[in-house]
């Protein structure tokens, strides 16, 4: 019997900060530690040592049992791509409202002035959702939004095309247009570790076409891109996302998100989240 | 004029903003504070051997403390930003500035703990930011009944920039900023000035852009 | 028993275009003042995704969310939703109102409708402070009647309103019957030292 929160994949460190020493955090509500073993990560929860990975440049790990492999992004071995550990960010909020805010646009003119979005700018059109049951993810299609500075590798204005996909519970990918290699996407994710269901470390990743931005700037781009969300983040009411509808109303923009708390009820996974009516 | 900068600093921000108050051309040079640890490294640590930022680098000249960094900037760009040269407002300013320290030293630090994961006493840095913003709201309370706008006197200087940022972000540290009326509106006020610009966690105030034509407000 | 009004604010401290977030009575508020000057009290909730309208920003008559931009008419419906222009925002979209007045330089909330009028006060506004802390009034030579204390501080005669806060905070708001800005300061300096002798248990 599956249990559909202890049983999956979270990110829990970076693995290039490991060899500055252990790292002691919270899964789930459980201490576990991160560690170098023989060079390897290794990661222990009151010494039991658990299932553990290092891909994407985290360790992820389990307090359970996976029955699957941890799912796959094809572009972070794509030759030529610049992969980019953004660093964590801690936010007192629940892990499925990070995920959630990462899948939305509609609030980019506002949070991302002049950088994601602008007004008059503020139109979501009509984009294609889809829960793939072939494997249990959600993926968004089609969106489209004019951003005046999509990328640090953009040279003004444009209209950027963008996909979501969210291949767990606790995670999300974006692929956006790509202005230095048009017909391929630039890979943003989010990697988020639950520590607690009201507080949780976000740990941004990226695998870009960019041969010119020094390294440090796309790390601060990103970071801004998360700052700006952080307050927004840490003020939303109720905290546990509400996975019924009556007590949040979605419009036509949030085809994502209602797809996101569908198949997080029908998957089970209810930490951080709330089954609550109006 | 170069910064050694990270964008999520306040104390950088503090210098960026009195750059663009000023119109004062600055090259931003990004250091990978965070993860990378880079005002550590052995380059970084030859620039400034203290390991801080904001390093700011012009010609020969190397200045550390973003006090002083404020200073020079407003010296050689901005005169007017260190307020009338009278013993007063001198002393005043002075005194914000070194007032700025205490703000880093307890709210910046309540901030990259919550935020970044930083080793801090926290509840000791609460406390302590508490303890600041209380001050800072009385000051501009009689700052007010004095008939001044900002906290030096009549018009914005050092003193305002050297308290703002960590002002703002104190609730990044888990420090609410809701008790202190007084200080949400000098915020206000800072935040409306031509050439004011963001940092990560400081929003726009839309309220200054009239809603899009075609609406019905 | 409380009083159908609340004292939250000196209303010079919320200036038009200003929003403020309280508490009242234990519900989040966001109050905020029209560009025409009126004061109104939300709930200080989006329908859309429960962001605090206490972030937001006023424009005209109206409240806006800063997350999507959500905008907000006077009594609370949806006038607007950016991500989708032309779309006249349902009549379910709206936040709950409460009633907000002001009267005698204070802002006053109304948790429960009521048709009774807040206690008469006056004077110059000086500030308002919160305490960690019960302030023992009558210690501090002032007399308490409902949310209203009157007394003395550092020889100034004052008026200080009352507004009770969760976790055992006070909001103080506080006015002088004297206009002149040393009298004023001196109170402020002596508002300062009530409260920190209230405190004093908590160092």
């Amino acid at each position: 019997m599956t249990d559909p929160i202890r049983d999956e994949w979270y990110p829990v460190a970076l693995v290039s900060q490991l060899p500055q020493g252990d790292r002691d955090t919270l899964l789930l509500g459980e201490p576990i530690r991160v560690t170098l073993q023989d060079g390897q990560p290794m990661v222990t929860a009151s010494g039991r040592v658990l299932r553990s990975q290092a891909r994407y440049g985290h360790v992820w790990t389990s307090l359970g049992s996976p029955t699957r492999p941890l799912f796959d992004i094809p572009e972070a071995d794509q030759p030529g791509r610049r992969l980019v550990d953004v660093g964590l960010v801690r936010v007192k909020c629940s892990p499925l409202r990070a995920v959630e805010n990462f899948l939305d646009i509609a609030h980019f003119p506002f949070v991302h002035t002049d950088i994601l979005g602008a007004e008059p700018h503020t139109e979501v059109g009509r984009y294609d959702v889809a829960i793939r049951d072939e494997v249990d993810e959600v993926w968004a299609t089609k969106v489209q939004f004019y951003q005046p500075q999509a990328a640090k590798s953009a040279a003004g204005g444009i209209t950027t095309e963008y996909m979501y996909r969210v291949p767990a519970p606790t995670v999300s990918v974006l692929y956006k247009t790509c202005p230095p290699r048009p017909g391929e996407w630039d890979v943003i994710t989010l990697f988020v570790q639950p520590l607690t269901e009201t507080l949780c470390e976000v740990w941004p990743w990226m695998a870009l076409f960019d041969d010119t931005t020094p390294l440090t700037d796309l790390i601060h781009f990103q970071q801004t891109i998360f700052l700006q969300d952080r307050s927004i983040l840490e003020n939303q009411q109720p905290s546990l996302l509400p996975l019924d509808p009556g007590l949040e109303i979605p419009t036509r923009a949030d085809l994502t998100s209602v797809a996101y708390r569908r198949w997080l009820k029908r998957r089970g996974y209810t930490y951080g989240a709330q089954l609550v009516a109006a | 004029m170069i910064l050694y900068d990270y964008i999520l600093s306040p104390d950088c921000y503090k210098v960026r903003l009195l750059a663009s108050f000023v119109g004062a051309p600055l090259e931003l040079r990004a250091v990978d504070f965070h993860p990378g640890g880079e005002h550590r490294s052995a380059p970084f640590l030859r620039i400034n051997p203290a390991g801080t930022i904001p390093v700011l680098q012009d010609s020969d000249l190397i200045l550390t403390e973003s006090a002083s960094i404020l200073t020079y900037v407003a010296a050689a760009h901005g005169p007017d930003w260190l307020g009338d040269d009278t013993p007063i407002m001198r002393g005043r300013v002075a005194q914000w500035l070194a007032f700025g320290h205490r703000l880093s030293a307890s709210i910046g630090k309540a901030r990259t703990h919550d935020m970044l994961q930083k080793p801090a006493d926290i509840d000791a840095c609460r406390k302590s930011g508490v303890t600041a913003l209380r001050e800072l709201e009385a000051a501009l309370i009689e700052a007010h009944l004095r008939g001044d706008a900002f906290l030096a006197g009549h018009r914005p200087t050092l003193a305002d920039i050297a308290c703002f940022p960590h002002a703002m972000l104190a609730p990044d540290g888990g420090i609410s900023t809701d008790p202190y009326p007084a200080i949400r509106l000098w915020t206000r006020s800072l935040r409306a000035l031509p050439r004011f610009i963001e940092m990560p966690g400081i929003h726009r105030l839309h309220e200054l852009k009239p809603e899009p034509t075609g609406s019905s407000l | 028993m409380t009083d159908a009004w609340t004292p939250v604010a000196l209303a010079r401290d919320l200036p038009r275009l200003g929003v403020v977030p309280l508490c009242v009575d234990g519900i989040d508020i966001a109050l905020w003042r029209s560009a025409s000057g009126r004061v109104a009290a939300w709930a200080d909730r989006c329908p859309h995704r429960g962001m605090r309208l206490s972030h937001g920003f006023v424009r005209g008559e109206a409240l806006s969310c800063i997350y999507h931009g959500w905008s907000y008419g006077s009594e609370g419906q949806c006038l607007r939703i950016p991500a989708h222009p032309d779309l006249t925002p349902p009549e379910a979209i709206r936040v709950p109102v409460f009633q907000a007045i002001e009267s005698g330089g204070v802002v006053w909330v109304a948790p429960k409708t009521t048709d009774a009028m807040p206690p008469a006060v006056g004077g110059t506004a000086l500030r308002s402070l919160t305490v960690d802390a019960v302030v023992d009034w009558a210690a501090s030579g002032f007399t308490l009647s409902s949310a209203v204390a009157r007394g003395e501080l550092s020889g100034v005669a004052m008026t200080i309103l009352v507004q009770p806060l969760p976790n055992g905070r006070f909001a103080l708001h506080a006015l002088a019957d004297s206009a002149a800005p040393a009298a004023l300061i001196e109170a402020s300096r002596g508002l300062e030292a009530l409260r920190r002798q209230a405190e004093v248990a908590l160092a």
